[in-house]
């Protein structure tokens, strides 16, 4: 409870007076010869109890009349947002959550979670008395100064955007902000907790609570928490998009509720170069991962489309945006020599019938001459590369290429990226190294997109090398040695896999593992070509460059000028063309945990305010002065009702006094 | 008689008006009140059968003439009365309130109405009683000992706890014959006890008036501030808040005042509560109107 006047919450020592004037009373009575005393004795042992209780209750209502009175004058505002806290506040710092996120609507409003807190801020801020608003939203970052509660609504500050949040970041800037600011404040952090915005391990926390810590005046922290049930939502996302000729190839996700249940019919609009078509899409779980390929002209050079669901619950994740550019071929390059594993890499880097795609081999000693500029990606079945060969390498990996090493089958020291090769070792007579578990989402052995796995568990190998170093084991052998290691350098990706497709190491070259392992490799290298033209709200990318424009291309939703830089679409930015989504964690329904929220604010004494997000929780704070005009009335009435007289008084006189 | 508490021109205006007795009178003496003995007033009596030795002047000869029977025509004795008047000289008989002090209130019906008795030819004693001091005053027909009574009730000075129980005995006890008892207290004392007090006099067939004083403060408790309350007997005190207890005193007084009059009822005395702010000129007159034989109304 906080209040306007709160100076006038001294004359709450006057609920006292009754009281006092009740005990000086006692003091001050006065002496008188009496004679009846042994009715008067009667009546003291019989009006203990209830009458000194109707007695005590008297003064409790007139002291608690007085009390209330005193409190209403105060003008008291009430909320769970402030609590009890006294006095009045100078400054509130909100950090406003903007992310896509924010656009949900919680499942008993018409509002976003994003509308329905800045009108509560609002009137809470009204009620305050319109103290000092600053506004730092997660989009711009920056502290912006609120003339008035009223046009919280109508700033552009606020306005619904498609990125993400970054709170450590926010709460630091709010601590910079009021290093400069005198008086008593407080920051309130409006979110719907998404765990990826919040980044609860981060050690930027530990920055900002030091900071809170060293400030003259210790703000108080109140979480507006946004949580709670949405109401029916369906996403969709673009996982990637590459030219293969005259088609686009689009890899989408769909993702429904975890509560949804049953197959939901979604018709799917594709927006092609200002051409658009319809299909139903059949959703029989909580998500479905489909590939798409949309046939475009042979003479296109460059376009864009996007795709799009119906309306619903969060209206920002509705839109899947895409660009593309030239058909480019897709190179790769075998660092072998000659032989058996050679022959089976080239083949599995261009298979026949993969018009686009080539592939060259060359020897080790030829890579310094190697220009890499067009290449997706290398494989490299020899011993790791040292003097110019290893600069060579690096830097194509630095410029984002992928290269993936396979053992050269003898022992070395040498290492890529802190990586290195074990010595060779072999299986005992008569057994095999098998796979035992790899990883379904991620890495080169991932599931299909329509769910279907890889049959990596046919491999056998009697010979092999282990990568070492720090890297990230995607799959492992049945004694926990890794086989397919990742380390990311830069932009690109460097991946070992410990055995080749030779028959003195195993059968990898039977394609169940090692085309699609190729195959994905290389693709993903190949990215980093159409990547041009795909990126993320908030992303370098997305940033002007000198004498660059911004120019929206699509006409999807209502884009807001003053936003564009905040919002996805497609984008003309100077000569790029940019097909601009809304960050992929902006779809994870992982929501911050107490546990996490306590650690990232431990020690700032904050409050947590739930529902706030909930549309019939009409305010954050109200003022509830007639609340205690009532009070006045109902302790006075009270008091009144309990001083009045007995209807029947004892009669003492006799009728009749003559017997 | 230049005691404060005699008022002549209210004693006037009451000489008029005779004390009668509720019951028969036992007096030494020739009087105006009704024997239970035969006399020889002009009163009629009854007839009785003659039996030898009687005084054959008495016979009726009329009875005779009409019946052949002797009858012996009987009258009723007139004889005197004796008054005692039993003054409660307690300390609470000191009490003062928004009317005169109890005492003094006493004094003056003690004083008014034993003038008028000595006035019509009937005796009057006084018995002033408190817990350590027990004095009378016999009774007397004589004028001269009306200035012995009035001396004797100016200088009473209540104090110390009421006497009345054991003066109600010994009272009961001493006087052999049928007397007029009449008590001036404000009987704060035990009632039950006080029933049987009345009781023992009953028995003993005297005529009982009972003066029950009280104060009107003491009767409405109407204070608006806390007090200390000292008893008037025996000096202990108590602070307490008035309007807080005013109901449960008014209850405890109301039964205290059932039960006394209830008390007097049982011993057929009369009972009369007195306010001492009561005017007492209508209070006596009202109370003697009440003795008087129906024929003399």
């Amino acid at each position: 409870m906080l209040f306007l006047n709160p100076l006038l919450l001294w004359f709450l020592a006057a609920a006292s007076v009754p009281v006092i004037i009740h005990l000086l009373n006692r003091r001050r009575h006065k002496t008188i010869q009496w004679a009846a005393m042994q009715f008067l004795l009667k009546a003291t042992r019989e009006s203990r109890g209830k009458k000194k209780l109707r007695h005590i209750l008297i003064l409790a209502c007139r002291a608690l009349g007085i009390a209330a009175l005193v409190f209403a004058a105060a003008r008291p505002i009430v909320s769970g947002l402030i609590g009890w806290g006294g006095g009045s506040i100078d400054t509130v710092v909100l950090l406003l959550d903007r992310s896509a996120s924010m656009e949900s609507k919680p499942g008993d409003g018409l509002n976003s979670r994003r509308q329905i807190v800045i009108e509560k801020v609002r009137d809470a801020m009204t009620n305050l008395g319109s103290p000092r608003l600053v506004l730092i939203d997660s989009a711009s970052k920056k502290p912006q100064e609120v003339p008035s509660p009223e046009t919280l609504t109508e700033l552009s500050a606020t306005a619904a955007t498609d990125t993400a949040a970054d709170f450590p970041t926010l709460l630091n800037r709010a601590a910079e902000f009021l290093m400069e600011t005198s008086g008593r404040s407080e920051i309130w952090l409006a979110s719907d907790l998404q765990s990826s915005n919040w980044h609860p391990d981060d050690e930027r926390w530990a920055t900002a609570r030091a900071s809170l810590a060293t400030l003259p005046q210790k703000p108080a922290i109140r979480v507006l928490s946004l949580t709670g049930s949405s109401a029916p939502n369906i996403n969709i996302r673009l996982l990637s998009a590459r030219r293969t000729g005259d088609e686009v190839v689009l890899d989408l996700e769909i993702l429904r509720a975890e509560e949804s249940r049953g197959t939901a019919i979604v018709p799917l609009t594709t927006h092609l170069n200002g051409t658009r078509t319809t299909e139903s899409l059949s959703i029989p779980a909580q998500s479905l991962r489909f590939q798409k390929r949309i046939t475009i002209a042979p003479d296109s050079v460059t376009g864009y489309g996007w795709l799009t669901i119906p309306a619903d619950g969060n209206p920002s994740d509705n839109a899947a945006f895409f660009a593309y550019g030239p058909a480019l071929p897709i190179k790769s390059v075998v660092v072998a020599p000659a032989g058996e594993a050679a022959d089976y890499l080239t083949l599995a880097a261009a298979p026949p019938g993969f018009g686009n795609q080539s592939v060259c081999r060359i020897d080790p000693g030829q890579v310094s001459t190697l220009v890499t500029g067009d290449i997706a990606s290398i494989i490299w079945a020899a011993p790791i590369p040292t003097g110019p060969a290893y600069e060579a390498m690096s830097r194509f990996l630095t410029s984002g290429g992928h290269i993936l090493f396979l053992p050269p089958g003898i022992p070395s020291d040498n290492s890529f990226a802190d990586l290195k090769w074990s010595d060779p070792t072999e299986a005992p007579a008569g057994k095999f190294f098998i796979l035992k578990d790899w990883n379904h989402s991620d890495g080169p052995l991932r599931d299909g997109i329509d769910g279907t796995p890889i049959s990596a568990e046919r491999l056998r190998a009697i010979r092999r090398q282990t990568p070492l170093g720090d890297a990230t084991p995607l799959a492992r052998w049945e004694d926990e040695e890794p086989f397919i290691t990742r380390r990311i350098v830069d932009h690109g990706t460097a991946w070992f896999m410990g055995t080749t497709p030779d028959y003195a190491w195993s059968n990898l070259g039977d394609a169940d593992v090692l085309l699609p392992t190729i195959q994905r490799i290389i693709a993903a290298g190949a990215d980093r070509f159409d990547a041009s033209y795909l990126t993320t709200v908030g992303s370098d990318a997305t940033q002007l460059l000198a004498g660059e424009t911004r120019t929206r291309l699509d006409d999807y939703g209502s884009p807001d000028a003053a936003n564009t830089a905040y919002q996805s679409g497609i984008f003309r930015l100077g000569e790029r063309l940019l097909a601009v989504n809304r960050p992929t964690l902006e779809d994870a329904p992982e929501i911050l945990s107490r546990d996490s929220l306590d650690s990232a604010l431990s020690g700032t004494g904050y409050t947590l305010l739930d529902q706030a997000g909930q549309a019939n929780d009409p305010s954050l704070s109200r003022d509830v002065w007639r609340a205690f005009l009532i009070a006045v009335l109902f302790f006075f009435v009270s008091e009144a009702i309990l001083c009045l007289p007995k209807k029947s008084h004892p009669q003492v006189l006799p009728a009749k006094v003559t017997v | 008689m230049s005691h404060t508490f005699i008022d002549q021109n209210l004693l006037s205006r009451l000489g008029l008006l005779p004390i009668e007795s509720r019951v028969p009178m036992m007096g030494n003496v020739a009087g105006k009140h009704r024997s239970p003995h035969r006399g020889s007033s002009v009163e009629f009596a009854e007839y009785r059968k003659y039996v030898p030795g009687d005084d054959t002047r008495r016979l009726d000869w009329k009875a005779f003439a009409r019946s052949d029977r002797f009858y012996i025509k009987e009258f009723e004795a007139d004889t005197n009365l004796r008054a005692y008047f039993v003054v409660d000289a307690s300390g609470s008989m000191n009490f003062t309130g928004k009317g005169e002090a109890k005492i003094q209130v006493a004094r003056r019906i003690a004083a008014s109405l034993a003038y008028l008795l000595v006035n019509q030819g009937d005796a009057a004693g006084l018995s002033i009683c408190t817990d350590k001091l027990h004095l009378e005053v016999p009774p007397s027909r004589r004028a001269a000992h009306l200035e012995r009574f009035f001396s004797t009730l100016g200088k009473i000075q209540p104090s110390g706890e009421t006497g009345l129980l054991t003066a109600l005995h010994t009272i009961a006890e001493k006087i052999s014959q049928r007397a007029f008892v009449v008590i001036l207290s404000d009987l704060f004392t035990d009632t039950a006890a006080l029933g049987d007090a009345l009781q023992h006099l009953r028995y003993r067939k005297h005529d009982i008036s009972v003066f029950h004083l009280m104060d009107p403060l003491e009767i409405g408790f109407e204070f608006d501030r806390p007090h200390r309350f000292v008893d008037l007997e025996d000096g202990t005190s108590i602070v307490a808040e008035p309007n807080l207890i005013a109901d449960e005193y008014k209850t405890a007084l109301r039964d205290f005042l059932t039960s006394v009059r209830a008390k007097c009822h049982d011993a057929s005395a009369d009972y009369q509560l007195i306010p001492t702010d009561t005017p007492l000129e209508p209070l006596l007159r009202e109370f003697l109107t009440a003795r008087l034989p129906k024929s003399k109304h």
